[in-house]
């Protein structure tokens, strides 16, 4: 049945329409550079969703809790070994994302008769020596999306992940915007907050839908703000160990964000 | 191909390293217990000594020369025996450098490996067990000849706010030093020298001054080189000196060695 190939096709279509609409409720996670490193920001209600993998590799992740959970521990097996075996600089996120994760999530996402993967990941790896930093997309089907820097792409200080494309691109646009790397972490903070608020807002928006201006999205983060809590961490260029991951408590940021 | 965590979530073994790195072959398996065979090549295998760390007002010294022997030879004279684990942490070394480093270094990947993986940190008594672990899977090495480590584990206890310290065999039995020990082969005279000073001498150990510890460390470090050839003095001419590093509440501080050469020039030669 699903051996002939227009039936494979078609039970992969299903399948992506099937995770799509298992993540479109998503709320976005947005990551940028400020001058003393990365943030990676993002409100919500429940489960933590922001992770540290190693030294200087952070990740965030929407979709199902456990496919989450597997793949967290498989990128932190990974690089532990890695870092274990030769060393914290041979540890890189673009192997980690290309050579390991990617292939086994299409393998996993195309093999129709076992289950595929419910989770969307964003990567963020603080660049070493002055290099730029890298944010890296992740998606269900192996997909990658990076933030460029090769073949005449210009770096993006930013990556984000939400539930559906719309949503995503309208964070994008909105980051593409701002001055980056942010002068501070207080004004980074204040930026990510901004680009989440248009990634909710636009949820379940058209493509064709005007951007939201600036009166709603000050109206919706206030309001979003007041009802959720804060989930942030920031990997630092000025950390004195080789750790750069250090989360921010809720308490700690709440203040400069209202 | 099947992307799965290398252990179930579920299992005992959740959070271990070295599982994990036996699954791929990265960490030794456990060594058949066999006696050592009369031939062997590793007769005399390098060997590093003498550690000492004892309480003081300021938290936990621990110091350790610097001289890696095999049998009657001077391997190296700037071995660093006093390795930090994490921030709160140190694991000294008396024994086979080949396996006391790495079993250092397990040790350390796998105290991040355990926060980053269960997202929490691991307890003190946790850390401790971990050593005590990675000795008794070394028991077959050991019977063998070839690979005899005797550590010394500090750290700072955040919970109960006190500084520790703890030493064990080589089969792995830990034990929780009240004031001070030693290991390693200077480590009779050394501890000779703790416990007169604790006893007799002007006031306890855990009552002296960072100074008046560095001073002791270095008096007693110099004691043990006297008689123990497997111990290295301090190397004046190439500005060797011991490591001495010391924990507290705020982490922990390596002594510089420029601040060692005064002391020693003006309280120990």
């Amino acid at each position: 049945m699903i051996e002939e190939p227009y039936r494979w096709v078609e039970a992969i279509a299903n399948r992506r329409e099937y995770i799509e609409h298992q993540l479109s409720g998503g709320s976005p996670i947005a990551a940028l550079s400020y001058r003393g490193g990365i943030l990676l920001f993002t409100l919500g209600r429940e489960r933590q969703k922001l992770f540290e993998i190693y030294d200087r590799i952070g990740m965030g992740g929407i979709g199902h809790p456990g496919d989450i959970e597997r793949l967290r521990m498989a990128a932190i097996e990974l690089t532990s070994t890695e870092g274990f075996a030769r060393s914290a600089h041979d540890v890189s996120l673009r192997r980690l994302a290309n050579y390991s994760l990617s292939p086994l999530l299409k393998a996993a996402f195309e093999q129709v008769y076992g289950p595929p993967y419910l989770a969307r990941m964003l990567f963020a790896e603080l660049g070493r020596n002055g290099a730029p930093n890298s944010f890296l997309r992740l998606d269900y089907d192996g997909a990658i999306q990076t933030n460029g820097g090769v073949f005449r792409r210009a770096i993006e200080e930013y990556g984000v992940i939400s539930g559906t494309a719309t949503s995503t691109t309208g964070m994008e646009e909105f980051l593409r915007k701002q001055t980056l790397p942010a002068a501070s972490l207080d004004r980074a903070l204040s930026i990510a907050l901004d680009a989440w608020t248009v990634g909710h807002l636009t949820l379940s928006a058209d493509p064709k839908d005007e951007p939201p201006t600036k009166e709603q999205i000050a109206g919706h983060r206030a309001e979003q703000l007041a009802g959720a809590a804060i989930e942030a961490a920031i990997l630092e260029y000025s950390s004195p160990l080789p750790m750069t991951w250090r989360t921010l408590a809720d308490a700690e940021i709440r203040v400069t964000l209202q | 191909m099947e992307l799965r965590a290398a252990r179930e979530p579920a299992s005992p073994d959740a959070g271990d390293f070295a599982t994990l790195l036996r699954q791929h072959g990265l960490y030794p398996p456990q060594a058949a217990i066999a006696a050592p065979s009369p031939g062997s090549p590793f007769a005399t295998p390098t060997q590093a000594t003498t550690i000492l760390a004892f309480k003081f007002a300021g938290g936990v010294l621990v110091a350790g020369d610097r001289r890696a022997t095999a049998g009657n030879t001077v391997v190296y004279d700037r071995a660093d025996k006093v390795l930090e684990i994490d921030t709160h942490s140190l694991m000294a070394i008396a024994g086979v450098p080949a396996t006391a480093w790495e079993m250092a270094r397990v040790l350390e990947h796998s105290f991040q490996f355990y926060r980053r993986s269960q997202l929490q940190e691991m307890s003190l008594e946790g850390k401790v067990r971990a050593l005590s672990k990675l000795l008794r899977d070394n028991l077959g090495f050991v019977l063998q000849g070839v690979g005899v480590v005797v550590p010394i584990f500090a750290a700072f206890d955040s919970i109960a706010a006190t500084a520790r310290l703890y030493f064990y065999d080589a089969m792995g039995a830990q034990f929780e030093a009240a004031d001070y020990a030693a290991t390693g082969s200077g480590s009779p005279a050394v501890r000779s020298v703790l416990h007169y000073e604790n006893t007799w001498g002007t006031k306890p150990l855990v009552k002296r001054r960072e100074s008046e510890a560095i001073v002791l460390a270095l008096r007693a470090l110099d004691t043990a080189a006297e008689t123990d050839t497997a111990t290295g003095g301090v190397d004046r001419r190439g500005r060797v000196y011991p490591i001495i590093k010391i924990i507290s509440k705020a982490g922990i501080r390596t002594l510089a060695e420029k601040d060692l050469a005064r002391v020693f020039q003006r309280e120990v030669s």
